[in-house]
């Protein structure tokens, strides 16, 4: 688990004008795609080695483990107590286990930029010389966001796990709509990603205390997505939200891939959907239209958040400000 | 600033000087505890963003949990429990955060030397730590229950407030007791201190009961009661604040609630003095506990 960081050694490119001495211009000109993929990797293993490396293998297992199926007990507690019995009952508990299964990768993919930002910054003042690096600092984030995604990704298949065995979650592999199911899982992650970008440019801009906005941002994302209650119970103005709101497309999408004939979290009676489209629930094609196109809106919002962050903490020189309370 | 610190008068003599009375050491760490809750409560004032980040947006994952219920149609006083619930996470949230990591975020950011460096009792910068953390998660868990109150339109039937007072103090003392005691333990587990964290929060909610009476979970319940003070203070405010309410049954009743509380805050105080003696005691001996990066 301590196996040092190496960067891989590549044939340096040299710009056309560099006769071998003094300064290689090339240095000052923009990445190429094979500096901009060695600088993502890097930044995607050294996420992974902040996550993972803090302890023995069996600690950072339970460790993986144990938030997501707490998270999930928590739910499905919720669920059995009030009386979820019957056929109903069971179709209401395999509804709130896929949501709060997926929920951990979620979180993991909206806190890890963000917390990158605090625990460099705050923890590790290691945040300015990140940034001068010769990797754009977006892409370091993202690349740290990747490694928190990945391990969130192990606490949704954990928690879908201990569903399956412990508490008799039923899915039917042969019913699986698995393109939509890979489709939906990749075009999800960027929009993901891009929301943890956003949180992590709000960050750049607070102190020490925001390591409690990634949790409340999901907490209150937590509501607006369809996760473990469908959106028509909500009020239309929320309802709305909801609908331009890329997780609520991802988590619809997921789930009708894994439970094609399961309820929908965003449409029904009473919902917005089927008010403005007069359809009970989006087809798969739509959902898909939807994500790309919501997707395609947050990370190119969230991006420019991130900029306007990202000029305002180099004019103020919050890159290196540490705080404490 | 000038009243909080006021610049004492030295002495001719270095023997008198050092030799302090017990007035005087008590009135230094009195300082020493208003100075250490002094930035968390200004603090609030100078970060305006944590209105919306801990207050809004807190109340909007209560609702979410607020709304599986009435999605269930459980009854109404569920819908309590979760607000009860939601408003107490606060307090356990700047426990884990804000009291139990907090030294050794002091020892990244380099200022647990300059804490065993202070003629001072680091018991009393635990205390106003607390202090200051119980005021920001106070007005936070109050907003929550406001809020939550006022759009949920929950009922509360207290009328026992003669014990409700009591065991709400009770509750906290035991709760920043727990943070006072894990301060100590997270510093010397040092890197893993981050991760403990953030391991305390979902798997102590599902055994405290956060959204459901603890009851309901048997034997853990019974454990979680025993031992958590967040499992026993909510259960014990929930019996106080919605009497006789179906589902609440199998719990001790709030008086024997009230006794783990104190024996609860009892245990954790000592805990925690003996902890910070002892982790004082390796910072002089090491040399190495207080300085960062090791």
């Amino acid at each position: 688990m301590t196996t040092p960081m190496t960067t891989p050694m590549t044939e340096p490119v040299y710009h056309p004008a560099f006769d071998g001495n003094g300064f290689d211009p090339a240095r000052a000109e923009g990445a190429g795609l094979a500096d901009t993929r060695r600088h993502m990797w890097t930044a995607v293993r050294l996420g992974w080695q902040v996550e993972s490396n803090w302890t023995d293998p069996l600690l950072f297992f339970i460790y993986t483990v144990a938030k997501p199926v707490a998270s999930l007990l928590l739910l499905v507690f919720m669920v059995q107590i009030v009386g979820g019995t019957g056929a109903a009952g069971e179709a209401v508990r395999t509804f709130v286990v896929l949501g709060s299964a997926l929920w951990a990768m979620l979180m993991a993919g909206i806190a890890g930029p963000a917390w990158s930002v605090l625990d460099d910054r705050e923890r590790y003042r290691m945040l300015k010389y990140l940034y001068v690096s010769p990797a754009t600092f977006l892409l370091v984030l993202v690349g740290r966001g990747v490694s928190k995604l990945a391990v969130g990704a192990m606490g949704t298949v954990i928690a879908l796990l201990f569903a399956v065995v412990v508490l008799g979650l039923r899915v039917d592999l042969a019913a699986v709509n698995w393109p939509m199911l890979v489709l939906t899982l990749l075009l999800g992650l960027p929009p993901i990603l891009a929301l943890g970008i956003g949180l992590a440019a709000i960050c750049l801009q607070t102190r020490q205390e925001s390591w409690s906005y990634p949790e409340a941002f999901a907490g209150a994302l937590f509501l607006v997505s369809g996760v473990v209650f469908p959106l028509s119970i909500l009020p239309a103005p929320v309802q709305v939200i909801g609908l331009i709101n890329p997780v609520t497309w991802w988590v619809a999408g997921v789930r009708g891939a894994i439970l094609p004939t399961g309820a929908s979290s965003i449409g029904g009676a009473s919902s917005l959907w089927t008010t403005l489209t007069g359809t009970q629930v989006p087809d798969g094609a739509m959902t898909i239209a939807v994500l790309l196109l919501t997707g395609a809106v947050s990370t190119l919002a969230a991006t420019a958040l991130f900029r306007v962050s990202e000029r305002r903490a180099r004019e103020r020189g919050l890159l290196d400000l540490t705080t404490g309370s | 600033m000038s009243t909080l610190f006021p610049t004492r008068e030295t002495t001719a003599d270095p023997r008198t000087d050092a030799d302090w009375t017990g007035r005087r050491a008590f009135e230094t760490n009195l300082r020493a505890l208003v100075g250490r809750a002094y930035p968390r409560v200004r603090g609030m004032g100078r970060e305006p963003s944590w209105v919306f980040f801990e207050i809004l947006l807190p109340f909007l994952g209560t609702s979410a949990f607020v709304l599986v219920y009435r999605a269930l149609q459980a009854p109404e006083a569920y819908v309590g429990f979760v607000v009860l619930g939601g408003a107490m996470s606060a307090f356990w949230l700047n426990v884990v955060w804000m009291m139990a990591g907090q030294l050794y975020w002091e020892k990244s950011q380099g200022n647990l030397e300059l804490y065993f460096a202070a003629p001072m009792s680091l018991m009393a910068v635990l205390l106003g730590m607390a202090v200051g953390g119980l005021i920001m998660s106070g007005t936070r868990a109050l907003a929550i229950l406001l809020i939550s109150t006022a759009i949920f339109g929950v009922q509360f039937h207290l009328t026992d407030w003669a014990l409700a007072i009591p065991v709400f103090l009770l509750t906290m003392a035991a709760l920043y007791g727990l943070g006072m005691m894990l301060a100590s333990l997270f510093l010397l587990w040092g890197r893993e201190a981050f991760h403990l964290t953030n391991l305390a929060i979902e798997p102590v909610y599902f055994i405290s009961g956060l959204n459901f009476p603890v009851a309901r979970l048997g034997a853990l319940g019974a454990v979680a009661i025993a031992t958590v003070p967040l499992a026993v203070g909510l259960d014990a405010m929930r019996q106080l604040a919605f009497p006789g309410m179906q589902g609440l049954e199998g719990t001790p009743p709030p008086q024997t609630e009230a006794l783990i509380l104190t024996a609860m805050t009892v245990v954790f105080l000592v805990a925690s003095q003996r902890l910070i003696r002892t982790i004082e005691r390796m910072a002089r001996s090491r040399g190495s506990l207080s300085i960062r990066w090791q």
